[in-house]
């Protein structure tokens, strides 16, 4: 709780000046395209757990109770702070730090069906996608085949063609074990391989 | 390596414009634009597994900055795998051990001593063990990691002046039924070809080995001449587990572990029912032997059919039971003999059993009476899984058994012509055989060996049912000295732990797989007062040879004395061993000297003995007249082959029978137990676990279950599973994957955590012929205990 204080205190003239210019400024900008405060946490590594609703209604619909991050054996769900404005209290997992390892309890334990009760295979959190510019299997410099070696769907979701590893999207959850494996860092929190969470604007998570 | 300012900007713009395409760039375009990130690039060979990929450690301002993979280098034609493209973490690792620490009694702390005192400290134990206890009651625990240099000097060290053979080495657990095999069947040890065969093979037969993983820069040859031949090359691979090898396979046989020396008896069967074999090379080169019970017997081809009648198809179908069937063994039969060029390719799964010497012989035999062997691409080729198993090990005299030079012990011609190359009296050398690995440890326990000294490696993680073995290091009267870059479990049972200095620390040979020796030069310094191992020995032996009054003890460093300990040292052993004891042996370096060495972008193949021929690059087919120039000098009669590993110049073939594994599944114990390797990790950890990116892409062991048993005994994935054998217990994450057949679980070794140390629940039942024992079957039990539970890596210190 201190470090919250802290951080409130801290940016608490941030805040209030974010509190008054915001309203002025959607006025002028669509909700979705306006930065800070009103902006989704959800980007490349950055996930929603398993069976997310649609991001566009995801913070009106979850209660912040806390359940999925306190029943995550791994700790890979957070619950964001205040800084994230609307979204604070609501769940996310930070990919490289901790993936999800789609145990499937949080989706048993969320009361508003916020996340749904998907199975695991359903999953779709986003999608991996290889940089191959970036990744030494795909450059010719290394034999590395972690992410196929991680993945949950081996074979399915990423196989490995000339051994080098291809995604498939009809299979691939998005839990995000091959970006925390993978080796190869870039341009500070990126990998070779990323999540894109493609499935979580307009409804497309189902 | 020197490129302009503008080609390197020419080729980076290459490099971003073919990247922008979409196009696979050529590795040298890509290793010349890493060319800028180091002041220089020193040439070596990879530290970690037995392919000998040749790499380039790029040093700026006297730190390790980067590795990358040489093109010209016959291994490995430029690539590296993961693991070999970050070990140079571990040079300037914070963990790194860098003085001498030193504690009297095992329950007290380490205390940080000068190497003054602890060389001293170390030479008045092992001589007072000596003298109160007998010479057999010191021993020395080397590695097929270390290099030439290191094992031959210590193996001198502890034959000339402790006086015995208690000398041996971690290649006992991993190559020692190759070294069988190859000895029994050739008569002559390690393998024939070289890796330039995969690229000429038209049939790969690769059992009890996951290349992909274990070698994958070797697997990556093998899967090129797959996919750019796909209808005429074949990929035979046997496993009782589907690996990531059995991807690139055309036929995958899975069966119940253990039973593979029926399958193959049964494929001679099939070759010679079929009348596929040849005739004239058996006439020519082979004989057959069956081991009787007292004696060896000879045999002839009517006896050896005879014997093959046990082995029908049919027969051995119902015994490897999973998906064999009688057709499946005649048409991988078929393929064998009738290819073109037929390489084998075996490791672990073969050598680490019970009857592992006798896998290896059945694998020798079809390749004799096929006559797939000595022709381009068609051998019998055992993978070696350290980077010097061969070359240290092998050939340097490693091991209780072996001198240098491919000698025997118990031979005593060979004794003396080592007593006469070390300059020392005739009959110095002991002529009992030493204790082998497991018999050294049991005297361990037993208190029997009351000094023992550890190099590079970590007994106390890597032995089978290592609880047992931990006892007898923990005992208050057994002095253990350990030699090592990291603390490791074993360390923890030392009484003196001596910093050494880590590859590219220092100068030495490695020799790999396929016969070539390599040089790794000295690139940087070691860490704070870290030493290079062969500075640790002479200067401890020195010291021993006072405590002892013996001047023959000091003969065994006595040409070494005074010499720097970067390069002149390493380069006078080297001389040493390549010109006294290599000389007119099979393994002939004679002409690999440094320098050659240092020229070559990979290394020499012996025989080598001028040097023309070493800069060629030296022996890529042994046994082979106008290859192999100890072939024309040993040569006989007119025969293109001249099988010189034994006097009478013959192959032979072994009878040998379907044994099955030490402990089988029974009702209390129902699953097998098999444990192996993964791309990511090296043996015990102590290097790659320190290694963050590979420690997060596998940060601890888990145990592979088929998806059928896991639901019998309702396991999910990641679930924490128990495993118990009779002699110990694991706890470890659920994998479900179809990869163990049904009935055997899977477990990786790479973990030092006290939970998840699979070696605890493996067995120590060893092979009587080669004593390695058989860690790859073992019959236990597993129950789910819990859901998944967040595990953290463990890494021990100090």
């Amino acid at each position: 709780m201190d470090d919250f204080n802290l951080e409130f205190f801290k940016k608490r003239r941030e805040i209030i000046k974010t509190l008054i210019i915001s309203p002025l400024i959607s006025l002028f900008y669509p909700v979705h395209a306006s930065s800070g405060i009103l902006s989704s946490p959800i980007g490349t590594n950055r996930l929603r757990p398993p069976g997310a609703v649609s991001e566009e209604i995801f913070a009106g619909k979850c209660i912040r109770c806390g359940r999925c991050v306190e029943v995550c054996p791994y700790k890979s769900i957070i619950q964001l702070d205040i800084k994230n404005g609307v979204y604070a209290g609501t769940p996310l997992i930070i990919a490289e730090n901790i993936p999800c390892y789609l145990c499937m309890k949080c989706v048993e334990v969320c009361p508003t069906g916020t996340l749904r009760k998907i199975k695991q295979e359903e999953t779709r959190m986003g999608l991996a996608v290889i940089n191959k510019h970036v990744c030494v299997t795909w450059k010719g410099e290394t034999i590395c085949r972690t992410c196929y070696n991680v993945c949950l769907f081996k074979d399915k979701a990423i196989r490995l063609d000339e051994l080098r590893p291809v995604i498939d999207e009809k299979f691939c959850a998005g839990c995000g074990l091959c970006v925390h494996g993978c080796p190869v860092s870039y341009k500070d929190n990126l990998k070779a391989i990323n999540i894109e969470p493609i499935y979580s604007q307009n409804g497309k998570s189902e | 390596m020197n490129i302009s300012r503008r080609d390197f900007i020419k080729k980076t713009a290459a490099l971003t414009a073919a990247s922008c395409a979409g196009i696979t760039i050529p590795l040298s375009i890509c290793n010349e634009a890493k060319a800028e990130e180091a002041d220089k690039w020193v040439r070596g060979t990879c530290r970690l597994c037995g392919a000998g990929c040749r790499l380039e450690l790029g040093v700026k301002n006297g730190r390790a900055v980067a590795l990358r993979g040489v093109t010209e280098s016959r291994t490995n034609l430029g690539y590296v795998c993961m693991k070999g493209m970050l070990f140079y973490k571990i040079i300037g690792h914070p963990e790194r051990l860098t003085k001498p620490l030193y504690r009297e009694k095992k329950n007290q702390k380490f205390k940080e001593i000068s190497w003054d005192k602890a060389l001293d400290i170390a030479a008045k134990e092992f001589a007072k063990t000596a003298k109160t206890y007998g010479y057999d009651s010191v021993a020395y625990y080397g590695s097929g990691q270390s290099q030439t240099e290191e094992t031959y000097l210590f193996q001198k060290i502890f034959r000339v002046a402790l006086q015995t053979n208690n000398v041996e080495g971690n290649p006992r657990l991993c190559m020692a039924s190759a070294v069988g095999g190859y000895m029994t069947s050739f008569g002559a040890d390690e393998p024939i070809g070289s890796y330039s065969f995969i690229e000429k093979a038209t049939c790969f037969f690769i059992i009890g080995s996951n290349m992909a993983e274990a070698h994958p820069v070797i697997f990556r040859r093998v899967m090129r001449r797959k996919l750019d031949n796909p209808k005429d090359v074949k990929v035979i691979n046997i496993d009782p587990r589907i690996s990531p090898t059995s991807r690139i396979a055309d036929i995958h046989l899975q069966f119940k572990p253990g039973t593979d020396l029926a399958l193959m008896n049964a494929m001679a069967q099939v070759i010679i029912e079929e009348k596929l074999y040849d005739e004239k090379f058996i006439n020519d080169y082979c004989l057959l032997k069956q081991q009787g019970e007292k004696d060896v017997k000879n045999v002839t081809f009517e006896d050896y059919k005879k014997f093959l009648e046990d082995y029908t198809p049919e027969k051995a179908a119902k015994i490897c039971e999973g998906n064999i069937t009688p057709d499946k063994i005649r048409e991988i039969a078929r393929i064998f003999a009738k290819s073109k060029a037929t390489l084998s390719m075996w490791c672990m799964g073969l050598n680490q059993r019970i009857r592992g010497v006798w896998a290896n012989n059945l694998v020798h035999n079809l390749h004799f009476i096929t006559g797939q062997l000595c022709k381009p691409g068609a051998d019998s080729f055992s993978m070696t899984g350290q980077p010097n198993a061969c070359g240290g090990v092998r050939e340097g005299g490693g091991l209780c058994h072996i001198l240098p030079g491919h000698r025997t012990v118990d031979n005593e011609k060979m004794r003396n012509e080592l007593e006469e190359a070390w300059d020392i009296p005739k009959g110095r050398l002991p002529a009992k055989i030493g204790l082998h690995t497991m018999a050294m440890f049991s005297a361990v326990n037993e208190g029997k060996i009351k000094a023992i000294w550890i190099n590079c490696t970590s007994p106390a993680q890597s032995l089978p049912n290592a609880d047992l073995y931990r006892k007898g290091l923990n005992r208050d009267d057994v002095f253990v000295v350990c030699t090592d870059i990291f603390p490791t479990i074993t360390t923890e049972h030392a009484n003196l732990i001596l910093p050494t200095a880590f590859h590219f620390e220092k100068t030495g040979v490695y020799g790999c797989t396929e016969r070539r020796s390599q040089i790794t030069p000295k690139a940087v310094n070691p860490p704070g007062m870290a030493k290079p191992e062969v500075w640790i020995a002479r200067e401890w032996a020195v010291r021993l040879a006072k405590e002892l009054n013996d001047p023959i003890a000091l003969k065994s460093v006595e040409p070494f004395l005074g010499l720097e300990d970067g390069y002149a040292l390493p380069k006078a052993i080297w001389d040493e061993y390549t010109h006294k004891t290599t000389k007119n042996r099979d393994n002939d370096l004679s002409a690999a000297s440094y320098e050659i060495l240092q020229e070559m972008p990979d290394g020499v193949q012996w025989p080598a003995f001028t040097a023309d021929f070493a800069r060629k690059g030296g022996t890529e087919i042994k046994f082979v007249k106008g290859i192999d120039p100890m072939a024309d000098k040993e040569s006989k009669d007119d025969k293109p082959f001249q099988f010189y590993g034994r006097p009478d110049r013959k192959l032979y073939i072994w009878l040998r029978p379907y044994k099955g594994a030490a402990e089988e599944p029974d009702a209390e114990y129902p699953f097998v137990l098999s444990t192996g390797r993964i791309i990511d990790h090296w043996h015990t950890t102590s290097m790659t676990g320190r290694i963050t990116e590979l420690m997060r892409a596998n940060p601890y062991s888990f145990v592979e279950i088929n998806p059928k048993d896991a639901e019998k005994l309702g396991i999910k994935p990641n679930d924490m599973v128990e495993i118990t054998s009779k002699r110990g217990k694991c706890i470890m994450p659920a994998k479900i994957i179809e990869g163990p057949i049904e009935g055997m679980v899977f477990a990786y070794w790479h973990d030092m955590h006290d939970d998840r140390m699979i070696n605890k629940v493996t067995k120590d039942a060893f092979d009587p012929g080669s004593k390695e024992p058989e860690f790859k079957i073992c019959a236990c039990k597993i129950k789910r205990v819990s859901g998944p539970v967040p595990l953290k890596p463990y890494i021990v210190t100090i």
